[in-house]
């Protein structure tokens, strides 16, 4: 299923009916309105309406997300040599000769959700900040149905960015998926690495083999999981269609209230919702990269050992979270010779650089001092 | 990384029956570290949360807390409508075991310290609540806050003249956000003390300020919080807690050697089993753990001739009281009776029979609630009085949005109700017996009957909210007051 799902709806024509209504089914789960409007069909009647979001509505999205910003900065499309655009914003510091600062968001995430830290950490220090392959407001191309060919897609991706850009080197920053592509990247590209700062890394450990749970689970809550398992993990958003919104602002209200500071409206998930509304190319290689129920398929930890050793790693836990923090330990005790630290920041959660942005910006410019 | 000279609050979130797994933390931090109990300027909760803050800051025997919702899980768990069931009392029940369980000073011990969460019924809003002038009150409070909607009943209880509901609705982990707040939720997601599941699934929710992960974990303990799972899975639940929180502290380094004085129940009945448990330190050296846990087993299969119903492993953890108590709980009751009801065709018959028992086991306990109810009923018939009157108003004011102005009289303003923040003011229920109480009952079906004492007060009310540019009928409901009674209906 993982691999053939994006075909379906570009092959409904001459199918019969029960195979554009089977289309039709996925094309509302996988494919929003806005792709299907160059495809010829009824559905294209309909459908339009189904999702409430567009590129432009995104675009007006993250003007307002980056509107309190004070520094100056740039954002363009970044054309990349394999033809995909990738969404750069940059905060010059033309007289600083220090190595810049690159931020990978996480999973469903975009540029905006960085807005609390830009400020503070592009002080003495170019920053850049861009959507990731398949995220946000870069291209959506179909990515391998392979764990391995996806990851190599995204590594790719930055490489051919970093290219784009002409930078030498650079310390790299990610958050959740971010932190499990920056290590790939640093797997691949050791030499343009200076540092690896790795917050709320997702995809580390390996999935535990006693899987037996020591609680009893209903064989109903076994099957409801069995039924939501092949589907995109966001796919319930879509689905949604008008409601997407509400059910953003409804399950998730601590976005609104982490950024209450910079905004006092639904900025926050409204972006959130523009950013995942999209065609699920991301996403979908996401899910073939994980295994259920949130696992890596290619655990970094299997790997980490075979980073080059002067690339110093920092990993930056929330305290709440509920990815566990031993990672850190793992990485320091599969690498004795490099430098790793954990540093844990109270208080906050999955979204540390949000939840304490004060605690997290001083922590990163502590580590990117240490860098030069 | 944990800042003990900044202070810390403590948050228990609110849970129903999953309240079993706050007995485990408690217990932990209770004999671990009481220090974090002890000085804690604040300790907060909603629901079952609020019942185990209320239980610690007042000192109560933990032990006994635990036999308590064990026996009230069982109890829900015997019909066949489970607590659903009409003869099931949950707030009765609550009454009862707070009023045998907090001692006579409770309210000084929690005033200040202990923050109850609140939903006001009028607007939604969250009421946080610290200040308690009696026993009766403290009580009074943790009853609004465990009280869900529909699930314990019709009509919300009262808190100082103010109908107030479940904490969870509105705010289910009071100050979650603040960084010191050690929060405390027996559903994986981003809590401090929390189960962990197996999954790193980063998507979670947010129901009122509780995180929960999305995983198989939480959708069983969500499906549990309201109808009680066996006691043995409860009893899991609450050895869960213990070492989700002793994890916590070993993680901060917050471990204490434990302190003789922790908890006075917890000793007392310790010198008595201490041939049963050799240490409470098992578990923290990794090295030295396994082998005293080996040592224990031995001991203890040794000691115990009896079934033991739960895990051994389980058991080893937790303090000799609580062991005890989850014990008898998982002990199926023996005996002849209750082997033939819980054969198979005894069930299926008992389903069966449903139609017929189930009419009169209602009309039995809606005559027993009838019978409680008697003290409290003036005010709440006023208090439905008034939301009909609201929802009679507001729907008359949506049909028909441009009525023509009306002549105000005193007569028509006199057949509305009194807008309802008077009405606790108006009439408190001390100062009124249940003989005047078709006084009062009337006084809304046809205020022409009411006797002249009324009527007066009733224009006084009326008065300060009444202008004279406008239609009498109208105006004695200003728009605030439509606004806050129409959520009220909605809730």
């Amino acid at each position: 299923m993982a691999e053939g799902e994006l075909a379906i709806p570009s092959s409904d024509k001459g199918l019969g009916l029960i195979g554009s209504l089977r289309a039709a089914a996925w094309s509302l789960v996988y494919v929003p309105a806005r792709q299907l409007e160059r495809e010829s069909g009824w559905l294209s009647n309909w459908l339009p309406a189904w999702c409430p979001t567009s590129e432009a509505h995104l675009k007006e999205a993250e003007e307002k997300m980056l509107k309190c910003i004070t520094s100056s900065y740039s954002k363009e499309h970044v054309l990349l040599s394999g033809g995909n655009q990738i969404w750069t914003l940059s905060f010059p510091q033309p007289l600083s000769q220090k190595t810049p600062l690159v931020l990978l968001h996480g999973f469903g995430g975009g540029v905006g959700l960085w807005a609390l830290n830009f400020e503070s950490l592009c002080q003495n220090r170019t920053v850049y900040a861009f959507d990731i392959l398949g995220f946000g407001r870069s291209g959506r191309p179909q990515f391998e149905g392979d764990a391995e060919k996806a990851e190599m897609q995204f590594v790719q991706s930055i490489e051919d960015w970093r290219i784009a850009l002409g930078l030498d080197h650079m310390i790299l920053l990610g958050h959740n998926l971010g932190a499990f592509l920056a290590s790939a990247y640093s797997l691949k590209y050791p030499s343009r690495v200076k540092s690896l700062i790795l917050v709320e890394p997702w995809g580390f450990p390996e999935r535990p083999d006693n899987a037996a749970e020591e609680r009893p689970i209903p064989i109903w809550i076994k099957a409801v999981g069995a039924v939501l398992s092949p589907f995109n993990p966001l796919a319930g958003l879509r689905l949604a269609g008008p409601l997407g919104l509400s059910l953003v602002q409804r399950l998730r209200p601590d976005f609104k209230k982490k950024y209450a500071s910079m905004f006092d409206d639904d900025t926050v998930t409204e972006y959130i919702y523009h950013c995942n509304a999209q065609s699920p190319s991301g996403e979908t290689a996401f899910r073939t990269m994980t295994i259920p129920y949130g696992w890596a398929r290619r655990p970094m930890l299997q790997r980490i050992d075979k980073m080059h050793p002067d690339i110093p790693i920092t990993v930056i836990y929330g305290a709440r979270s509920c990815i566990d923090g031993n990672s850190g330990s793992t990485i320091q005790s599969l690498r004795p010779n490099s430098y790793v630290k954990t540093v844990a920041i109270r208080g906050a959660g999955h979204y540390v650089f949000a939840d304490q942005p004060e605690d997290f910006n001083q922590k990163v410019i502590e580590i990117c001092d240490f860098v030069d | 990384m944990f800042d003990r000279e900044r202070g810390w609050n403590l948050s228990f979130a609110g849970c129903g029956f999953l309240g079993v797994y706050h007995v485990g933390v408690s217990s932990c931090l209770q004999e671990r570290a009481p220090y974090l109990i002890t000085e804690a300027p604040k300790i907060y909760g909603a629901s079952a949360g609020a019942l185990n803050a209320a239980a610690l800051v007042c000192g109560c025997c933990l032990a006994e807390c635990c036999s308590d919702v064990m026996d009230v899980a069982k109890e829900a768990r015997k019909r066949n409508l489970g607590p659903l069931h009409p003869s099931f009392n949950l707030v009765k029940i609550l009454k009862n075991g707070l009023y045998r369980n907090l001692p006579e000073n409770a309210h000084e011990l929690a005033s200040g310290k202990l923050c109850i969460s609140l939903t006001r019924v009028s607007d939604g809003e969250n009421v946080l609540v610290s200040e308690f002038s009696s026993k009766d009150e403290l009580i009074q409070a943790l009853i609004c806050s465990a009280f869900v909607p529909i699930y314990c009943g019709i009509i919300p209880p009262t808190f100082r003249g103010v109908r107030y509901v479940d904490g969870g609705i509105s705010n289910n982990l009071p100050e979650y956000e603040l960084k010191n707040t050690i929060t405390i939720s027996p559903f994986s997601g981003e809590s401090d003390i929390c189960p962990r599941d197996n999954s790193t699934n980063f998507h979670e929710l947010r129901i009122t300020n509780t995180s929960i992960q999305f995983s198989l974990g939480n959708l069983y303990r969500l499906t549990r919080a309201l109808f009680p799972p066996e006691p043995k899975v409860l009893g899991e639940m609450c050895q869960q807690g213990y070492n989700d929180a002793l994890r916590f502290l070993k993680d901060n380094n917050l471990l204490n050697v434990p302190s003789p004085t922790g908890d006075l129940h917890l000793t007392q009945e310790k010198s008595v089993i201490s041939s049963q448990c050799t240490s409470p330190e098992c578990t923290i050296s990794s090295d030295v753990k396994k082998a005293e846990e080996k040592k224990e087993v031995e001991k203890k299969s040794l000691l115990k001739q009896e079934i033991w119903p739960l895990d051994k492993r389980i058991m080893d953890k937790l303090p000799p009281t609580l062991c005890k108590v989850l014990q008898e709980a998982c002990k199926e009751k023996a005996g002849l009776y209750n082997q033939i009801t819980g054969l198979l065709p005894m069930r299926v018959a008992s389903y069966m029979a449903l139609p017929c028992t189930l009419p009169v086991e209602s009309a039995y306990s809606f005559a027993m609630r009838l019978v409680d109810w008697f003290p409290d009923m003036p005010d709440d018939v006023r208090w439905m009085g008034s939301v009909a009157g609201a929802v009679y108003h507001q729907t008359r004011k949506r049909l028909f949005p441009h009525r023509p102005p009306v002549g105000g009289t005193l007569k028509k303003c006199l057949s509305l109700p009194a807008p309802f923040q008077h009405a606790s003011t108006y009439l408190s229920p001390n100062t009124y017996s249940s003989m005047d109480l078709e006084n009062w009952v009337f006084d809304f079906s046809s205020p022409l009957n009411s006797d002249a004492l009324n009527s007066d007060l009733h224009i006084r009310k009326l008065l300060p909210s009444f202008n004279s540019d406008d239609s009498g009928v109208e105006l004695s409901f200003s728009g605030d007051d439509m606004d806050s009674c129409s959520s009220e209906v909605n809730f």
